[in-house]
């Protein structure tokens, strides 16, 4: 099994090396293993995260592409759908029916026909737009909805720190 | 959830840690526990008896009387793991064992499967992710074809039906043969669909992902997609002493047989 999933990885980092979407980066760390990738994100234009550069972390087990990677981002990140560790809570990340957060039932969910880049693009629009119901970091989420202007100094301090310029 | 708390204005405080984390822990726990179950049973099990299925409802006269009408039309029965995929592992498993020693219809179904991939990347799926399925796919049909006689090929059927590797990515493959036949009469399969999804949104989440069950409309699209019928027969606490047959498409006449009972589809033979 870890051979196709092995495959697969290979297919999906040439294709995303080809054609690379805007604003992001992926790749594996390091080319002796393929199940441990690195991904460097760009904040979204228009929104609290612009200019940022956010790097993260995937891990995919022994049976992609049937179940999901693990994502997790590993700088510091405050966001409704992100863990204080970092961890990336998003409904395309798990399987229908892993419903830990009570994901809407429209919303897209892993199957083996998704890849890296639906991940990563879905990631990009969760910075833009939180989804406050499901809370991962209740605090941001609160905030996010009642405190906007202190939730995007926030954002901006985050930023600034991706960037190494001095708060 | 927990709310009211002091926020201190801090980046990523740990207090909302141990909710999430037990969340995941019971999720966790309860794969386990299913993986448990299902490790038990394998992902195709031998030819049984149909009577085998008496030493399941020991005092159950309900069902005991309608395994004694089943057994008027069929003598033997095959079980599939209870993960979720059985129909898909059983009608695809049942599809090629029949074929197994019809050189002609085989080689058909052979064809009408190595056309089936650019179908599908013609419908908008990524090749790459479709690419190991069909290989995958495309590879068990040849070694079940190639074997020197009908014997083998059958075992090598169950060997590789056996293999998760293999089982589960003809698995995967049905699932995406079935969803593109239902994207593909989009219009036709939309009236079935309950809710507000479209057909691709139901795709994406009731047919595509693994371990998802399946309903009337994912054996409909299936039987579609590989030109075959088959024949449900339902088991259950229903009135009555028989069991009940839907032959899907409505009409066709039947290749396969299916016992369904409440959530779970084993293979019959007549």
């Amino acid at each position: 099994m870890a051979g196709s999933a092995l495959r697969r990885l290979m297919a999906e980092y040439k294709q995303l090396t080809l054609n690379p979407p805007e604003g992001i980066i992926a790749g594996p760390i390091n080319e002796e293993n393929f199940f441990e990738w690195e991904a460097l994100i760009t904040g979204p234009e228009g929104t609290c995260f612009e200019g940022g550069v956010f790097p993260a972390k995937l891990v995919f087990p022994s049976d992609y592409p049937l179940s999901p990677p693990k994502m997790q981002f590993t700088c510091e990140m405050f966001h409704p759908n992100i863990y204080s560790d970092g961890r990336v809570c998003i409904s395309i990340l798990h399987a229908p029916g892993d419903d830990p957060m009570g994901y809407e039932t429209s919303a897209e969910r892993w199957s083996p026909v998704q890849s890296v880049e639906k991940i990563l693009l879905s990631v990009v629009s969760m910075l833009a737009e939180p989804n406050d119901e499901s809370g991962a970091n209740v605090d941001a989420a609160k905030m996010w909805r009642e405190n906007r202007d202190e939730f995007n100094r926030i954002a901006e301090k985050i930023v600034r720190r991706t960037l190494g310029i001095p708060i | 959830m927990r709310m009211g708390d002091n926020n201190e204005g801090g980046l990523g405080t740990s207090k909302d840690e141990p909710q999430m984390n037990q969340d995941e822990m019971i999720l966790a726990q309860q794969r386990q526990i299913e993986k448990e179950i299902s490790d038990s049973i394998p992902l195709v099990g031998s030819l049984e008896p149909l009577e085998s299925l008496n030493k399941e409802y020991l005092t159950d006269t309900v069902y005991l009387e309608k395994v004694k009408d089943l057994a008027k039309k069929y003598k033997f029965m095959r079980r599939t793991r209870p993960d979720g995929n059985c129909f898909f592992r059983a009608f695809s498993y049942a599809n090629v064992e029949i074929l197994t020693g019809k050189k002609e219809e085989f080689e058909e179904f052979y064809k009408l499967a190595e056309n089936s991939k650019n179908a599908l990347v013609e419908l908008g799926f990524q090749q790459f992710t479709v690419e190991d399925f069909y290989d995958t796919y495309m590879e068990v049909l040849k070694r079940i074809k190639t074997a020197p006689t009908v014997e083998e090929s059958k075992n090598e059927l169950h060997t590789l039906f056996n293999e998760q590797g293999f089982s589960d990515y003809m698995v995967v493959y049905l699932r995406l043969l079935t969803s593109g036949q239902l994207q593909k009469e989009e219009d036709f399969y939309s009236c079935f669909i309950e809710g507000h999804r479209t057909v691709a949104d139901f795709c994406h989440q009731e047919v595509e992902p693994m371990y998802k069950e399946s309903d009337h409309i994912h054996i409909i699209a299936a039987c579609a997609a590989l030109n075959t019928g088959v024949r449900v027969v339902y088991m259950d606490r229903g009135t009555g002493k028989s069991c009940t047959e839907h032959d899907l498409p409505e009409g066709c006449t039947p290749t396969v047989h299916l016992l369904y009972r409440p959530g779970h589809y084993d293979i019959l033979y007549p």
